[in-house]
């Protein structure tokens, strides 16, 4: 082999696989300065300079015109509370209290971040849709089927991931989201 | 034998290295234009577009919530600053948004901000200056995307935040 051809064929393999490794990276895992929280997870960095170049990548990717922290916070759930990939065949139980900003929702989506097509055509449960007990307690189903109560469809997708948006967090809960009271999301049974 | 390989692997670890970087840093620029496309189809620059609510047959930008009404306006700054007019919802929570061609956010105000009243902003690049009155707002690039996020709940209300988002504004000076 000439000299040439070893150059071509280690620049060809590293332009390919430096690119590719980015493109593994950007679609998947966790990323510099994320927190998790539960089964939770949020970044601190999201939508400012300050954001590392993979962060800027991803949020652009999975959450393109994302607010920074002061103004909204972005908590996204991919597993549930023992750990187990959001299946779109199972029912869950999202249960939680007071949540520490002036308003919230749960958005379910598939892939990047898409809503999920449903004959329910509901795709979000915003704080004011959920019955609130006495001592601040609120819950509703995810669920493939209809269900009784406050129900968000799943579609059947086999995989999904929830996303908790806090409008106006506290100071506290921005500077130290790791202490944030968030859901719990517990599996019931699957079909 | 192995020594003839050192220098081409060196050379392609090297390169290696710097497309894992170039493709980190132009991923968002390259999303940044296709959501600007996308909303440029829905009307010219320096002009706001009222979306209807999201549904999962009508979503165009990744992520989007079903809760908020959203009106974005393309701007293009390099003719002259780009005025911003925020009509006020009262009694709910709106906010708008500066995002530059890198995704990142130049400005935000909310109805917390402005205490109620609307929002007035200056887009503009180095060497360009706001008219009395607006908050002037430095753009790092001409181009990004200018977006007004309302709550929108119950959603029987929209059709009477959506006469009064209709009053916002965006355009060029």
């Amino acid at each position: 082999m000439k000299t040439w051809h070893r150059f071509a064929a280690c620049i060809a393999l590293g332009l390919v696989g430096g690119a590719a490794y980015a493109v593994h990276q950007v679609r998947g895992g966790l990323s510099d300065g994320m927190v998790e929280i539960g089964p939770w997870q949020t970044g601190k960095s999201f939508g400012t300079v300050d954001a590392s170049a993979l962060t800027r990548a991803k949020v652009a990717l999975g959450g393109l015109l994302a607010l920074p922290s002061r103004e909204a916070m972005y908590f996204t759930a991919q597993k549930d509370s023992d750990g187990r990939a959001l299946d779109g065949r199972c029912t869950y139980v999202v249960r939680g209290g007071k949540l520490d900003g002036r308003w919230w929702s749960v958005t379910l989506y598939e892939g990047e971040g898409w809503l999920v097509k449903n004959a329910a055509k509901r795709w979000s449960v915003p704080a004011s849709a959920v019955p609130v007990d006495e001592a601040g307690g609120w819950s509703f189903t995810v669920a493939p089927s209809a269900q009784s109560g406050k129900w968000l469809p799943t579609g059947s997708v086999p995989k999904f991931d929830l996303t908790l948006r806090l409008y106006h967090p506290s100071a506290t809960t921005i500077q130290s989201p790791e202490t944030a009271q968030l859901p719990t999301i517990e599996r019931k049974e699957c079909v | 034998m192995m020594r003839r390989w050192i220098f081409p692997i060196l050379a392609g670890a090297v390169l290696g290295a710097g497309a894992y970087q170039a493709t980190l840093l132009a991923t968002p620029y390259a999303l940044m234009q296709a959501a600007m496309m996308k909303v440029g189809k829905q009307g010219p620059a320096n002009q706001f577009a009222f979306a209807p609510m999201t549904t999962a047959e009508n979503q165009t930008i990744v992520r989007p919530s079903p809760d908020l009404s959203y009106s974005v306006c393309a701007f293009d700054v390099s003719k002259g600053p780009v005025l911003v007019d925020v009509q006020p919802v009262p009694g709910y929570y709106w906010s708008v948004s500066v995002f530059d061609a890198r995704t990142d956010v130049a400005a935000v105000r909310s109805d917390r901000d402005t205490k109620g009243a609307s929002a007035r902003l200056a887009l503009m690049k180095q060497g360009q200056t706001a008219p009395a009155g607006y908050d002037p707002v430095r753009v790092g690039y001409d181009r990004g995307l200018v977006l007004i996020r309302i709550l929108v709940a119950p959603a029987s209300t929209f059709p009477t935040i959506d006469a009064i988002r209709r009053k916002s504004t965006c355009k060029q000076l």
